[in-house]
């Protein structure tokens, strides 16, 4: 008999027991919808990590270290190899080093990496927060290509600077929207929090205020010192800068390192008197006296090359660091929530499988004359065999094509949902699940394959049905 | 020779108890011959019509038909032998209930690789001569005892047997049909040539129609007789 017939054959007996049919296909259906929106859930979660670095350039940087670190003895705790790591003599991240680098192969630009933290005052408001050092070329990058309000500063050495919205809501103001009718809520303007004109916030002078040691309040009153060592030696400096731009309210993962509460022109933030440490690294640096620069960002012109120029820095005994390490990092971590997430559709698909074994022996016992009658005018086990496997894999093959579909509703209703939360929340619009198109056939593939497995025995057993038994008239 | 067996046993195990259904039967069957097994139920008559039949294996013994030894054949070679060499019908019909007369009769030519435009027009065709023109479209539980055995004999034609084994073809039908029965299986020996094998516990109807018969009892040929008036 040919596959044809059999598939006909196949179809006419599923026909005959459309309700056995449809509820055996259900509990596939089921199993492969939670297939698909289990691990469309991960994928959309990969997809929107990934896209987030590419869309903010974060693929084309290198963040460069004076030292090799050893990530893994820093992440597992093992002091004694990481200190060892620190001791080793390294070479300095000067501004020679920088050059070096803006002179490699594909590099775009190189520049120290300048954070301190700073206190800003406006208005007799105070806030304190993160200041970073930028060049004007990062006008063309991510997330600085397309600030909200204002523009990027177009020198290194102008007194403008680039605010995160949220400092400006620590000191007090909020962004008027026009499109609002009550612009600071009852609650809020009690806390003297008021409405200001993108227009004349633009422009507006801000004060950036960093802490110096006061030597010469040391010399005079040393045990000042002792009794309250963190402040009593310092003093505080004012420079005066002007809001040329604002950047979204908060940065995610995705900023990378240029989170900065306020971002300055980097020869104006070089210019800056600070203390001469920002973080613990710059410390240890300080007390091995090396001086240069705790880190370097470098940027090359395309993806391609980062791996080469990577490559270069590290032969001059720097340490590197790129998203796409981490990327690497994700991956596996995704991975492995994608095999969690896959597991719970996994075991939906088995139940349905036993489900599609036990109506298939079923349907065998209540078959067993028409079997054996078959057998009896020439039907060979093959031929019956493949009438049983057919019938599981149509079952398969509908489960696995509705099954996407369930999924898919599901992952709608559920991304609706959850936007409407997020939307509460104040959140931008995301799309939760991701259904690649190797999903689609994967899943389809999957569904009829674990059909066919759990057809094996039943069909197995059809073939192998004795026709005198059959036969025998009762 | 069409068919020869020598030493032809068949032993059942039901539970600890070892039934000898078959003990060392010997006999052939020549070609266009009609021969009449008859006996008495439990005589093992129906087991020797299944081995013929490829449906069950000898425990012992050999079997050649059309020089085919079917003691040596795979299941996939008895499947084979039952499709191309024999074709059986049996005294409840066998029939598949959910299909109709003619699909009844096309399955079979679809498991004998007929193409599918050919296997209406073929199977009618038989259903007419066995003269059964007007039930073509009608299901087993519509038709009576003597039409359904004729769609079983339809069936059994369907891929030019060599031999047509019939077991108690008449078993469940009146007299009167019982009658036409036997007399569609004499004609299609007689005219057509077809080889068979009937099995009956009525030794009067099989004289009617064998030019041999062998009785068996408790698995052994105790008679064999030719009719000689039947030729």
């Amino acid at each position: 008999m040919k596959l044809n017939d059999l598939s006909l054959m196949a179809l006419s007996n599923l026909w005959k027991t459309r309700l056995r049919t449809v509820l055996t296909t259900l509990g596939v259906v089921i199993g492969i919808g939670a297939l698909v929106s289990m691990v469309s859930f991960g994928t959309g979660m990969q997809k929107n990590v990934t896209q987030a670095f590419k869309d903010n350039d974060l693929f084309t940087s290198i963040y460069v270290t004076p030292h090799q670190i050893d990530v893994n003895a820093a992440m597992s705790g093992d002091v004694e190899s990481l200190a060892g790591s620190l001791v080793e003599p390294a070479p300095m991240l000067s501004d020679s080093a920088v050059t070096a680098f803006q002179s490699l192969e594909g590099v775009d630009m190189a520049f120290p990496e300048i954070r301190f933290p700073v206190k800003i005052r406006l208005n007799g408001q105070e806030t304190k927060t993160q200041a970073q050092g930028l060049p004007a070329t990062m006008a063309n990058y991510k997330p600085f290509a397309d600030l909200p309000l204002g523009t990027f500063y177009s020198s290194d050495n102008e007194k403008r600077v680039i605010l995160r919205r949220n400092v400006l809501h620590d000191l007090n103001l909020v962004l008027r929207d026009p499109e609002k009718k009550t612009q600071v809520s009852l609650e809020d303007s009690l806390k003297g929090i008021r409405s200001i004109q993108a227009d004349s916030l633009l422009g507006m002078e801000i004060e950036l205020i960093t802490s110096v040691i006061d030597i010469q309040k040391m010399m005079r009153n040393p045990l000042a010192m002792l009794r309250s060592p963190g402040q009593a030696s310092l003093k505080e400096l004012i420079t005066r800068v002007r809001i040329s731009g604002i950047r979204k309210p908060f940065g995610g993962f995705e900023e990378g390192r240029y989170n900065a509460g306020v971002v300055i022109p980097i020869q104006t933030a070089q210019s800056i008197p600070r203390l001469g440490f920002s973080s613990v690294w710059d410390m240890l640096d300080q007390n091995r006296g090396s001086g240069g620069y705790g880190a370097v960002f470098v940027r090359v012109k395309d993806v391609n090359s980062v791996i080469s120029v990577k490559e270069e820095i590290e032969k001059m005994g720097f340490g590197t660091f790129t998203i796409m390490d981490q990327l690497k990092e994700i991956q596996q971590g995704f991975l492995i929530m994608d095999s969690l997430l896959g597991a719970v559709g996994i075991i939906a698909l088995v139940v349905a499988a036993l489900g599609i074994t036990n109506t298939m022996v079923m349907s065998i016992l209540e078959r067993t004359r028409e079997i054996g009658i078959m057998k009896a005018i020439g039907g060979s086990e093959r031929e019956i065999k493949g009438i049983f496997f057919i019938e599981a894999a149509i079952v398969g093959f509908l489960g696995g094509v509705f099954g996407l579909v369930l999924g898919w509703i599901v992952t709608r209703i559920a991304n609706l949902v959850a936007n409407a939360f997020i939307a509460r929340q104040g959140g931008p619009h995301v799309e939760l699940f991701y259904i690649p198109f190797w999903l689609i056939l994967g899943a389809i593939a999957f569904s009829i394959l674990v059909s066919l497995l759990a057809g094996l025995y039943p069909a197995t057993r059809a073939a192998r049905v004795d026709p005198v038994e059959a036969l025998r008239h009762d | 020779m069409l068919l020869s067996a020598k030493n032809l046993s068949r032993t059942y195990h039901k539970g600890k108890v070892k039934i000898n259904a078959l003990k060392q039967v010997s006999f052939s069957v020549d070609e266009g011959e009609f021969l009449g097994i008859v006996g008495r139920s439990g005589s093992g008559k129906s087991t020797l019509l299944n081995l013929v039949g490829g449906l069950d294996t000898a425990t012992s013994g050999q079997m050649v038909v059309s020089e085919n030894d079917l003691t040596q054949m795979n299941r996939q070679d008895l499947a084979r032998h039952r499709l191309r060499t024999v074709g059986m019908i049996f005294q409840s019909f066998n029939l598949i209930p959910s299909r109709t007369a003619l699909e009844n009769v096309t399955l079979a030519l679809a498991f004998g690789n007929v193409p599918r435009k050919k296997r209406k027009s073929e199977a009618a065709d038989l259903l007419c001569r066995i003269g059964l023109s007007g039930r073509l479209d009608h299901r087993p539980g519509e038709l009576s005892g003597g039409e359904a055995q004729r769609v079983a004999i339809a069936r059994a034609l369907a891929n030019q047997p060599r031999i047509l084994l019939a077991d108690e073809p008449t078993g469940n039908l009146d007299s009167r049909t019982s009658q036409e029965i036997l007399d569609l299986i004499k004609n299609l020996n007689r005219e057509e040539g077809i080889t068979v094998m009937m099995v009956t516990h009525d030794e009067t109807s099989c004289r009617q129609v064998a030019h041999r018969m062998i009785r068996l009892l408790d698995g052994e040929i105790v008679e064999k007789k030719s009719y000689e008036a039947a030729k």
